[in-house]
């Protein structure tokens, strides 16, 4: 699936004194299979944005296409199970009693049969590394098992695309690097992966391309080593690091991964 | 060991806990198990380790929020269950998820709430409240619905209200686990802007933010493994892969090319380290 976003405006309690403009007419497109990673500071507008996705925000203006189709006329059902979102914390609303009845429910609710909901349930766990979980209350978890249970209840639904909020915030760096994993798993299965964060060197680790957001509006985006050189000041420390070097570094490349950083400067160390 | 917690009586920032430990309810291990420390007042103390590792079960028995199986916690030298509204005027407590904490439709009440449970006069709750919200770089923002403010914001809102109670003892959970980069230092700046005046027990999952710590507890496995200086921390390859901790990339791409681990630096810095090293070799040859 294409998802594109043109020209999207989202102003908070419009007409109230105290309005405020979230986004100030954001495009961009989701490419079919891509990792698109969204940056931007605390405030910048990204979770507006993401939520515009699905549109479980209406944009004030603006369209959201699916496959170049105006996304309000499909069904919101149908919608929300081609896009899958996964919120800020997604634990804080597990409820049922086994790991394997909370990720059933979405799936169930799609009025499949239980066969499939059964498959589906056993498939998204898999691919979490949460399968030993499944009869456990999810409850008793730690943060980074609630938050892979949480996810696979939505991948469950079979989402094309799925958005991540801040999904790595609250684990553990061994949770994290598991997170960044499933990222690149599931992008070898084709489905697309909205990764937003406020981290550059969590992104920088899985994006095929960035786009930064700065009060409401697209500030840069492109391929991670166009945006991050171009605008240091949204790399990653270690990107900075190679960019600080200038003109000492103009054969290293414009390293963007950590393994890739530390390779570069190491062989510029060695000679 | 009875003595130490009879020493800090007095003292009203400080914590002690003795052979500590506590078991959810139909856990099979304990969350937390005979952990003994002691933190004077004034001392800013990290607390780091794997999820499920015991730091959030730590804090929550240090307010008075999970009472303990067995051992003993005093905080200024009481019981956190005996005397629970004692304690909690003591102490302040900010969550990982900032969503739970706000309650009020507009940020300046968000930051009044705890002090209106305390019975604070009208003219101080005003003062108190402009000035957290200035301490956390929110002025203008007092007037703005809590739903409307980024996963951040809402967090420097919580903070804010944490503040505003002016307690001699703050437990942080992850205070900056939603922060960028410049919000993340602005909050640890006025973590050091409060430093010596308050007692700070600090956990994160970023070794950067306690690079100037007093010390560090390393918990995993619901045991405490380490009560060590930030220095020899970062210095102990053994301590840190045992206990999943990571050195900010920074640190890590100066240790992967032969460069001190110890020195905290800038990307500059470490790009002058860099050219340095390169000087020196084409010299050599």
């Amino acid at each position: 699936m294409r998802l594109e976003l043109r020209d999207i405006r989202h102003i908070y309690s419009p007409g109230a004194p105290f309005e405020i403009e979230a986004l100030r007419g954001v495009s961009l497109a989701v490419e079919p299979g891509e990792v698109l990673g969204i940056l931007g500071g605390t405030g910048s507008g990204k979770s507006t944005l993401v939520q515009h996705m699905n549109l479980l925000l209406e944009p004030t203006s603006g369209d959201v296409l699916v496959d170049g189709a105006d996304a309000a006329t499909l069904k919101k059902s149908e919608l929300r199970r081609r896009v899958g979102l996964v919120f800020q914390f997604p634990e804080a609303a597990l409820f049922a009693p086994t790991v394997a009845e909370d990720v059933a429910f979405a799936p169930r609710r799609l009025g499949l049969d239980e066969d499939e909901v059964e498959r589906r349930v056993t498939e998204s766990l898999k691919l979490l590394g949460a399968e030993h979980l499944k009869d456990r209350s999810p409850f008793a978890l730690s943060g980074g098992e609630q938050r892979r249970v949480a996810i696979a209840g939505v991948l469950a639904m079979g989402p094309e695309v799925l958005v991540l909020d801040e999904p790595a915030s609250g684990l553990d760096p061994a949770a994290r690097e598991d997170l960044l994993r499933l990222i690149r798993t599931l992008h070898n299965t084709g489905t697309s992966v909205v990764l937003v964060s406020h981290d550059t060197d969590e992104v920088a680790e899985v994006a095929d391309r960035i786009c930064v957001l700065e009060k409401g509006e697209v500030r840069a985006i492109g391929s991670p080593s166009e945006v991050f050189y171009t605008n240091p000041e949204f790399a990653p420390a270690t990107v900075q690091a190679v960019a600080a070097l200038g003109e000492a570094a103009w054969n290293a490349g414009r390293p963007v991964r950590f393994d890739e950083t530390l390779r570069a400067l190491a062989q510029l160390m060695e000679g | 060991m009875s003595g130490s917690v009879l020493r800090t009586l007095a003292d009203p920032g400080s914590i002690s806990c003795e052979s500590l430990t506590y078991s959810y309810p139909g856990a099979v291990e304990p969350a937390l198990s005979g952990v003994t420390f002691e933190v004077r007042a004034g001392e800013y103390v990290g607390v780091v380790g794997p999820n499920g590792g015991g730091k959030s079960t730590l804090l929550r028995l240090l307010n008075g929020l999970l009472v303990a199986d067995s051992g003993i916690v005093r905080i200024a030298g009481r019981d956190p269950t005996a005397e629970p509204f004692e304690v909690r005027r003591r102490v302040g407590m900010l969550f990982q998820n900032p969503e739970n904490g706000l309650v009020a439709p507009f940020v300046e009440d968000d930051v009044a709430f705890g002090m209106e449970n305390l019975g604070v006069p009208h003219e101080e709750m005003h003062v108190r409240v402009r000035e957290a919200i200035r301490a956390v770089g929110l002025s203008g923002y007092e007037r703005r619905e809590p739903h409307t403010l980024s996963g951040g914001e809402k967090q420097r809102v919580a903070l804010a209200g944490l503040l505003a109670l002016e307690p001699e003892i703050l437990l942080l959970d992850e205070p900056t686990s939603m922060l960028d980069a410049a919000g993340r230092r602005d909050v640890m700046d006025r973590m050091r802007g409060v430093r010596g005046e308050k007692t700070i027990l600090h956990v994160t999952h970023h070794l950067g933010e306690l690079l100037d710590a007093d010390r560090v507890l390393v918990l995993n496995g619901g045991k405490l493994v380490a009560d060590v200086s930030p220095e020899r921390l970062v210095l102990d390859a053994d301590l840190l892969t045992g206990n999943r901790l990571v050195l900010p990339p920074l640190s890590r791409l100066a240790t992967g090319l032969g460069l001190a681990a110890t020195k905290q630096r800038t990307p500059e810095e470490l790009a002058q380290e860099i050219r340095e090293s390169i000087r020196k070799r084409t010299a050599a040859r």
